[in-house]
């Protein structure tokens, strides 16, 4: 929390202060003042009035009027809110490997499937894009804030088939990201690059611009699944995409069924488009100290007079 | 009245009382002064069986006679924070002067005895108006507490002995109702029960703090006419419960009076 105008807070601490020390002499005047009475536990079961935690009441007083006085420092909290300029490239893999039924129907569906969460959960406002690649690299959708037109781009992804080139869509991505903004590339892929420019060097390139990668591995490993048409055995190349991830300032996440996948990309979704922004906290904090301020005296005239 | 408390004190230690669970009994001495003739009832001393009224009445007849030996009193002064209470000025000062009237009572060959939050004081040696004056004004530094007191007086005095207890009882319960009737049967026990004046009164209105006697907590309370009604009912029943326990445990019971506690000790007696 930041202060525009601290010294406020000086005042605001005397002014605490000052009630805290009143509230102080009051309550020992009336204990000064008290009328002597042998049991108390007897006297209150018989009203039937409960205890009042006066101490809390008076630390709430307290807090209320340095909070109302704070108020006037114009405090401001850092929230972590959607990016107002938040940019997200979807990359999905549509190499021949993504054909592949390790996972239920197939990564190319599940990851369909997953780029839908993505693009329902991020922010309202952010502009998403989508890149298919295999053996090269294609813009499906140049970024949009028009959650429909994400929709129906998902749709055109096309079938996979073709090899890998994870390089290309990370440049592509690249050249298609603004200067400026909270930026993310989000790689789903089997990770097995096989085509194209080094997929490191590119996502070097983009860590150095402060665009994050975050790779989704998809597929698993030691299922002897083969990828149809050929004889090759479906394989997760999951030190690539951590390497890519690490060296971007991304994260990396493995999905090795359709649920996972899709759970770890609405995570992202909501995630990783927002903003640590100032908040200008003046009115809550002024509505804070109020509320216990007012409640603290409600409270303490209401005390005793209901069980 | 010195004298009159006495002789009531030497009259009801032979009269055979009904105790809680309805078995008659009666305090002996070994005096030969006759007191009178009465039907023989469980529990009398088969060596007390006057022979020739019980050929003369057809039923067995016991003689009862005034006991000649010299009058143990004891005494136990609640001094815990709860009798600082009072309106006019604190019940303490009232059970002291009540506490004061008791060990007047003591003769010439009569023993005292306190029974104070440090234990037992029992002059040795003294007798009389002596031992009356130390006993009244046995200094004690523990508070007294009287459920303890008391189970040290059932263990330690001897069978008739007088004892007063002035306190306001607060933390005797039912859970204490044996010991009470142990050494109602046992004793001559008389109960002074202080009650807190704002009990009786409670002319509070609004918020009012109030302050623990025992603790010194101060806690605030709202007095709406409600709540003074409960407060008022709730003493009224606690008081007659704790009479109603004395009662039933063969004790005289009577409430401490915050103005003349020598007064209410006499009433406790049956004396105006």
């Amino acid at each position: 929390m930041n202060f525009a105008e601290p010294w406020w807070l000086l005042a605001a601490a005397a002014f605490a202060l000052g009630v805290g020390l009143l509230l102080r002499f009051f309550l020992r005047r009336e204990a000064a003042e008290a009328l002597l009475y042998s049991d108390l536990a007897f006297m209150r079961g018989a009203i039937g009035s409960a205890r009042v935690p006066w101490r809390i009441l008076g630390a709430a007083l307290v807090a209320g009027a340095f909070a109302l006085g704070a108020s006037l420092a114009r405090p401001h909290v850092a929230l972590r809110l959607p990016a107002k300029d938040g940019y997200a490239m979807l990359c999905v893999d549509t190499s021949g490997s993504m054909a592949s039924q390790d996972v239920s129907p197939s990564r190319s569906a599940a990851s369909k499937a997953a780029a839908r969460a993505f693009a329902k959960a991020v922010p309202a406002g952010t502009r998403v894009g989508i890149i298919a690649f295999s053996t090269n690299a294609e813009l499906v959708q140049p970024l949009t804030a028009d959650a429909q037109a994400v929709s129906d781009a998902i749709e055109r992804i096309p079938d996979p088939n073709g090899a890998t080139a994870i390089g290309d869509a990370l440049a592509l991505a690249a050249q298609q990201l603004p200067n400026r903004g909270r930026r993310v590339v989000v790689l789903i892929t089997d990770g097995e690059n096989n085509r194209g420019v080094d997929p490191l060097e590119v996502a070097k390139f983009l860590g150095a611009h402060h665009v994050p990668v975050y790779t989704i591995g998809i597929g698993t490993n030691d299922s002897g699944t083969l990828i149809p048409g050929t004889s090759e055995e479906a394989g997760l190349d999951e030190d690539a995409l951590r390497s890519i991830a690490d060296s971007s300032g991304g994260a990396y996440a493995k999905a090795a069924d359709a649920v996972a996948l899709r759970d770890a990309l609405g995570r992202l979704g909501r995630t990783t488009v927002m903003e640590l922004r100032p908040v200008d906290a003046s009115l809550a904090t002024a509505c804070a100290g109020g509320v216990l301020v007012l409640g603290a005296v409600l409270a303490a005239l209401g005390a005793g007079r209901f069980p | 009245m010195r004298e009159a408390l006495r002789a009531a004190l030497l009259r009801g230690r032979n009269r055979p009382r009904n105790l809680g669970a309805g078995s008659p009994t009666i305090f002996r001495g070994d005096g030969l002064e006759f007191a009178e003739l009465r039907e023989y009832v469980a529990g009398d001393d088969p060596r007390r069986i006057d022979w020739a009224a019980t050929a003369r009445a057809g039923a067995l007849q016991t003689r009862v006679v005034l006991e000649d030996v010299a009058l143990t009193l004891a005494g136990i002064l609640d001094d815990s924070g709860s009798m600082r209470v009072g309106r006019k000025r604190p019940l303490g000062e009232a059970a002291h002067q009540a506490l004061a009237g008791w060990f007047q009572i003591a003769a010439s060959d009569d023993r005292c005895v306190r029974v104070t939050g440090d234990g037992l004081v029992a002059p040795p040696g003294m007798r009389g108006e002596r031992s009356a004056l130390v006993c009244a004004n046995a200094p004690s530094r523990t508070p007294t507490n009287v459920p303890e007191a008391l189970a040290l007086a059932s263990a330690v005095l001897p069978r008739g002995t007088a004892l007063l207890v002035i306190s306001d009882f607060l933390d005797c319960t039912d859970a204490h109702r044996a010991l009470l009737t142990a050494l109602g049967t046992r004793l001559d026990c008389t109960a002074l029960v202080a009650q807190d004046p704002w009990e009786a009164d409670l002319p509070l209105r609004g918020f009012v703090t109030m302050r623990d006697a025992e603790t010194g907590r101060t806690e605030r309370f709202f007095f709406s006419p409600r709540a003074r009604r409960r407060f008022q009912r709730a003493a009224r029943e606690r008081a007659a419960a704790t009479m109603h326990r004395f009662h039933a445990a063969g004790w005289r019971c009577e409430g401490l009076d915050e103005a003349d506690g020598a007064r209410a000790l006499s009433r406790a007696f049956g004396l105006r």
